[in-house]
C-alpha cells in the first residue's frame, strides 16, 4: 500500500503539472487528490488497529542499502497530519491564488512533491532513506520559498534557508552514520541504547542537524526569512509538517539515545534558547505573519526541550503538543493568509477592528490562539499540561531547567498570542475588507474545531498520540490526556502562567507598535554563503587549474609515494644478473632505443626508435619463454608504427621545447619514479606467497580446455568473457577513430 | 629474479614519465606505449624465471603462463589506447594546426571567476 500511495503521489506530480497547465486553480485541484487519498487511508487505519504495514526496496543486501519505510504508530499519526493538512492547504491555496496567478505549474507540482518527501521522510525505516526524503523536503522547500522569484529578497531568504536546513542535512548524515555505526544496524525501528564517546559525538551531530530544519536557535535565522512563500507554504512546511521533521527526528532516536548525556543537554540548550528567543522575537514584530513564525521557533524550542528529556513521560506530552501544534498553527497561519488577501496588509499597526468584519476568521484564531496559549477547552491545555506534569516528574538539574524554560516559554507565548489577535482583530480604525472566499475559510475553520474536538474526545487523541509516543518510549503507554485536572500543581502552574502571560500580553498591546526589527544573524548567515561563494572558485582555481602535464606529475607522485612502503622490506637475496645472458644484451638495445627516442628533436625519428623498442621487447619476450607476447607485440608494433607515420606526416616535424624549469621537474620525477617502481618491485619479489600453478595450469589446459597451449586457454577458454570484452574495447576505439578521423569543413572554421 | 628485466622496468617507466609530462601529445602518446612496455615487462617479470614456452607436453621447466595471459591483455587493450590517443592528436593538429595540450576550457574559466573575486575584493 505504501507504494501504491507513493506511486500515487508521483502520477498526482505529473497530472497537477499537466492541469496546472489550464490555470493553478485547475493544477491545486489536481494536486490534492492523493493527498486527500492518502489522510482517507491513514485516518482508517488510526480507527481500525492496524499492524505497522512495511514496504521495502534492496538495493545491495549486505550493505543494507536501499529504501525501507515502515509505517508505525508515530508515522501514522503524522501521515495523516502531513497528508490531512496537506489536502487542507491544496483547498486553502485554492481560493489563496487568484485564478490568473502565475506559477500555475511550478507551484502545484512542487507542493506535491514536498507532500510526497514528506511522507517519505516519516515513514522512512533506514538511515539512508531518512537523509534523502530529509534532503528532498529542504530542496522542495527551497523552490516553495522562492516561489516568488523575481524579487532577490525572496531569492536571498529561499537560498539562505536552502543552505542552512541543507548544511543541517549533512552533519545529520553524519551523526546519523555514527549511530548506525555504533547500533550495529542501519534499520531505525531496531536502533537499540547506544553508549561511549562515538554516541556522545552523534547525539550532538544528530541533535545539530535536526536543530537546522527545526529552526532552533541560532540557525532559526532561515524561517522568518522564508516567510516570503505564499502563505499556503508558510502554512504547510513552516509551521505543520516541515519543521516537525528536527522534533520527529529527536523522538524517533530518543529509543537509540536513552543513556547518552551529551543528547539531554544539548537538546535542552537547543530548545530552551529557541523557546525564550524565538517568544521575545515574536513579541517584537508587526508583521502578523512573521509573530507566528517566530512563535514557531518558540514552539519548537519547546518540543525540542520536552522530546529530549527522554521519559516515557515526556515522549507522550511531547508528541501530544506536536500534534496540537501543527492543528493550531496550520489553523493561525491560514486566518493571516486571509486577513493579508482580504485587507491587503499584515502589519498589526495598520489593521484594526476585523473581529467585526471577519467575524469567522476572528473567531478561528481566537480558538487555534487560545489553543497555542494553552487554555481549556482545547487540546493545546492538555498538551501542555502534559508537558509540565513531564518536566514535575523529572529530577536533578534538568528539572529546575525544563520546567523553568517551559514556564517561561509558556508566559511569553500567551503574551504574544494575545498581542496578535489584539493586533490584528482587536479595536483600532476598521480596516476595508474584501468578500470572503470559501475555500480559504473552511479549511481554517475545520482545523480550528480540530482543536476543540481535540478536547471533547480527549480518549480518541490518547489512542493516537499515545501509541506514537510508545514506539520512542514503551513507558509512554500508561499516560493519557486529562481534560479537567483538578487542582493539581500543574494545573495552578497553568493558570499562573496564563495570567501573567495575559497580563503581560494585555500591556504590550496597548504600547504602540514599533518598527519592524531585523532578524538578528540573518545578514552573517547571508555573508558567510557569499564568502563560501567567493572562496570555492579561488580553491578550485588554485587545485584544479587546468594543465595535464602537472596534473599527471601529481599522480606520478602519488605512485611514488605508493612505492615507498616496499623500501621498508628490502632484500636483494633473491636477485640474479640476467636469467639468460642474451636478456641483458635485448634490455640494453631496448633502453638505448627508447632514451633514444626521447631526445630525437624530429617527430619521425621518435616513431622510428619506438619501432625499434617494440622489436627488442620482443625479443625479451621470445628469450623469456613468451612466444604469444612477442608475435602479437610484433603486430601490434607494426601498426602502431605505421599509424605513427600516417598520423605525423602532417604534423610539424621537430618537437617544441618546453621551459627550462619544467624540464628539471621532468627529469627529477622520471628519475624518480623509474628507481621507485623497479625497487618496489625487487622488493615486493623478495617473498613470494606460494609457488606458481604452472603445473595445474598445464593439466587444466589439456584436460579442460582441450589445448596445448597454455596462454591461449586461459584466454580463450578460462577467461573467455574478458577477451570477448577486449574485443568490444577494440571495436570501440575502431569507431571511434573513425568518427574522430572525419572533420566536417564547419568544425575547421569553429577552432580557428 | 632477474637485475636486467628489473633495471629495463625502471628505464621504460623513467623514459615514459619523461615523455608524458610534456605538453606535446604525439610525446605523451610515445611515452603512454612506453609505460605500457613497463607494465607488461614488470607482469613477467614478477611471474618468475624465464623457461620453455608454455606449451604442455615438453620436458624442460615451462615460463609461468598466467602473467603472460594477463601481459597479452595489457599489450591489446595499450594498443587500442595508443591508437585512440593517436586519432585525437591528428584531429587537434587539423583543426588547429597543432598538437599542443591546451589547459582545460572548465578550468580556465574558474581561474577567470577567481581572477574577478579578486579584483572586486581589492577595490
Amino acid at each position: 500500500m505504501l507504494w501504491t500511495l507513493l506511486i500515487a503521489h508521483l502520477a498526482g506530480i505529473v497530472v497537477a503539472g499537466v492541469a496546472g497547465r489550464r490555470g493553478i486553480r485547475a493544477g491545486l485541484a489536481a494536486a490534492a487528490i492523493a493527498p486527500a487519498a492518502t489522510a482517507t487511508w491513514a485516518i482508517s487505519r488510526l480507527v481500525g488497529d492496524a499492524d505497522p504495514a512495511t514496504a521495502e526496496l534492496v538495493w545491495v543486501a549486505g550493505l543494507d542499502l536501499g529504501v525501507s519505510f515502515r509505517l508505525d504508530s508515530m508515522a501514522l499519526m503524522m501521515t495523516t497530519l502531513v497528508s490531512g493538512i496537506g489536502t487542507l492547504v491544496f483547498v486553502y491555496a485554492i481560493g489563496y491564488f487568484s485564478a490568473g496567478a502565475d506559477g500555475g505549474v511550478r507551484f502545484p507540482t512542487a507542493l506535491l512533491a514536498f507532500s510526497t518527501s514528506m511522507l517519505g521522510l516519516v515513514w522512512a525505516d533506514s538511515v539512508w532513506t531518512l537523509f534523502i526524503f530529509w534532503e528532498f523536503t529542504s530542496i522542495t522547500s527551497f523552490l516553495l520559498v522562492g516561489h516568488k522569484n523575481t524579487s532577490a529578497d525572496v531569492l536571498r531568504a529561499a537560498r539562505r534557508a536552502l543552505m542552512i536546513t541543507g548544511a543541517g542535512g549533512l552533519v545529520l548524515l553524519a551523526g546519523l552514520l555514527l549511530v548506525a555505526e555504533a547500533a550495529g544496524t542501519t534499520t531505525i525501528s531496531e536502533l537499540g541504547p547506544i553508549t561511549g564517546s562515538s554516541a556522545s559525538v552523534a547525539a550532538i551531530l544528530v541533535m545539530v542537524g535536526a536543530a537546522t530544519k527545526s529552526a532552533q536557535f541560532p540557525f532559526h535565522v532561515w524561517l522568518p526569512g522564508a516567510m516570503a512563500a505564499p502563505t499556503p507554504v508558510s502554512a504547510y512546511l513552516h509551521s505543520a509538517t516541515m519543521v516537525k521533521a528536527g522534533v520527529l527526528l529527536v523522538a524517533v532516536l530518543s529509543p537509540a539515545m536513552i543513556d547518552v548525556d551529551a543528547w539531554l543537554w544539548t537538546g535542552l540548550a537547543f530548545g530552551v534558547t529557541s523557546m525564550l528567543w524565538g517568544a521575545i522575537g515574536a513579541l517584537r514584530q508587526r508583521d502578523a505573519k512573521l509573530i507566528l513564525a517566530w512563535g514557531t521557533v518558540s514552539q519548537l524550542g519547546l518540543l525540542v526541550t520536552v522530546l529530549s528529556l527522554g521519559s516515557g513521560k515526556a515522549l507522550f506530552a511531547g508528541i501530544s503538543l506536536l500534534f496540537a501544534h501543527a492543528l493550531f498553527k496550520a489553523a493561525l497561519f491560514l486566518v493571516v493568509g486571509e486577513v493579508d488577501i482580504r485587507t491587503g496588509t499584515r502589519d498589526i499597526a495598520e489593521l484594526g477592528g476585523l473581529a467585526r468584519s471577519m467575524p469567522i476568521a476572528a473567531a478561528v484564531a481566537a480558538l487555534a490562539g487560545l489553543s497555542m496559549a494553552g487554555v481549556p477547552p482545547l487540546l493545546g491545555f492538555m498538551a501542555k499540561e502534559a508537558a509540565i506534569e513531564a518536566g514535575l516528574g523529572l529530577s536533578g538539574p534538568e528539572r529546575w531547567i525544563a520546567l523553568g524554560a517551559i514556564t517561561g516559554g509558556s508566559v511569553l507565548t500567551v503574551a504574544y498570542t494575545l498581542r496578535f489577535w489584539i493586533g490584528t482583530f482587536g479595536p483600532g480604525p476598521a480596516t476595508e475588507v474584501a468578500p470572503r472566499r470559501l475555500a480559504m475559510t473552511a479549511p481554517a475553520v475545520l482545523l480550528a474545531l480540530a482543536g476543540v474536538l481535540g478536547y471533547v474526545f480527549a480518549g480518541q487523541v490518547t489512542d493516537i498520540v499515545g501509541p506514537a509516543a510508545v514506539e520512542a518510549n514503551e513507558k509512554a503507554s500508561v499516560y493519557e490526556l486529562i481534560r479537567w485536572p483538578g487542582l493539581k500543581t500543574a494545573f495552578v502552574i497553568s493558570i499562573g502562567i496564563v495570567a501573567a502571560g495575559t497580563a503581560l500580553g494585555w500591556f504590550l498591546s496597548a504600547r504602540p507598535v514599533g518598527a519592524a526589527p531585523r532578524t538578528v544573524g540573518a545578514d552573517a548567515a547571508d555573508e558567510t554563503i557569499e564568502a563560501t561563494l567567493r572562496f570555492a572558485p579561488d580553491i578550485t582555481a588554485r587545485v584544479q587549474h587546468g594543465s595535464l602535464p602537472v596534473y599527471l606529475a601529481t599522480m606520478i607522485i602519488a605512485v611514488i609515494a605508493a612505492t615507498m612502503p616496499f623500501f621498508a622490506s628490502a632484500e636483494i637475496d633473491h636477485l640474479v644478473l640476467w636469467d639468460r645472458p642474451l636478456q641483458a644484451g635485448l634490455v640494453a638495445v631496448t633502453i638505448v632505443a627508447a632514451a633514444t627516442g626521447a631526445v630525437v628533436g624530429s617527430r619521425l625519428g621518435a616513431t622510428l626508435t619506438l619501432g625499434a623498442v617494440g622489436i627488442g621487447v620482443s625479443g625479451i619476450f621470445v628469450v623469456h619463454g613468451a612466444p604469444d607476447l612477442a608475435l602479437t607485440q610484433l603486430v601490434v608494433e607494426t601498426v602502431i608504427v605505421v599509424g605513427f607515420v600516417l598520423g605525423f606526416g602532417s604534423l610539424a616535424r621537430e618537437f617544441p621545447r618546453s621551459s627550462e624549469s619544467w624540464q628539471t621537474i621532468r627529469l627529477v620525477l622520471s628519475v624518480i619514479s623509474g628507481i621507485g617502481i623497479m625497487s618496489a618491485l625487487a622488493f615486493a619479489g623478495s617473498r613470494p606467497t606460494g609457488t606458481a600453478p604452472i603445473e595445474a595450469l598445464t593439466d587444466e589446459a589439456v584436460d579442460v580446455g582441450g589445448g596445448k597451449n597454455v596462454v591461449n586457454v586461459i584466454l580463450t577458454d578460462i577467461r573467455a568473457l574478458d577477451t570477448l570484452g577486449e574485443v568490444v574495447v577494440l571495436a570501440t576505439v575502431a569507431v571511434g577513430i573513425l568518427a574522430l578521423a572525419r572533420v566536417r569543413a564547419d568544425e575547421v572554421e569553429a577552432a580557428s | 629474479m632477474s637485475i636486467s628485466l628489473l633495471i629495463g622496468v625502471g628505464a621504460l617507466t623513467s623514459i615514459g614519465v619523461y615523455l608524458i609530462t610534456a605538453r606535446t601529445l604525439s610525446r605523451i602518446i610515445l611515452g603512454f606505449v612506453l609505460l605500457g612496455h613497463a607494465a607488461v615487462l614488470a607482469l613477467l617479470t614478477a611471474g618468475g624465471p624465464s623457461g620453455a614456452a608454455p606449451i604442455a607436453g615438453g620436458d624442460a621447466a615451462l615460463a609461468n603462463p598466467l602473467p603472460q595471459a594477463l601481459a597479452l591483455t595489457a599489450i591489446v587493450i595499450s594498443f587500442g589506447l595508443t591508437l585512440f590517443m593517436l586519432a585525437l592528436a591528428v584531429r587537434q593538429q587539423t583543426l588547429t594546426g597543432d598538437d599542443l595540450v591546451e589547459d582545460d576550457l572548465e578550468d580556465q574559466r574558474i581561474a577567470q571567476l577567481a581572477a574577478e573575486n579578486e579584483h572586486e575584493a581589492d577595490r
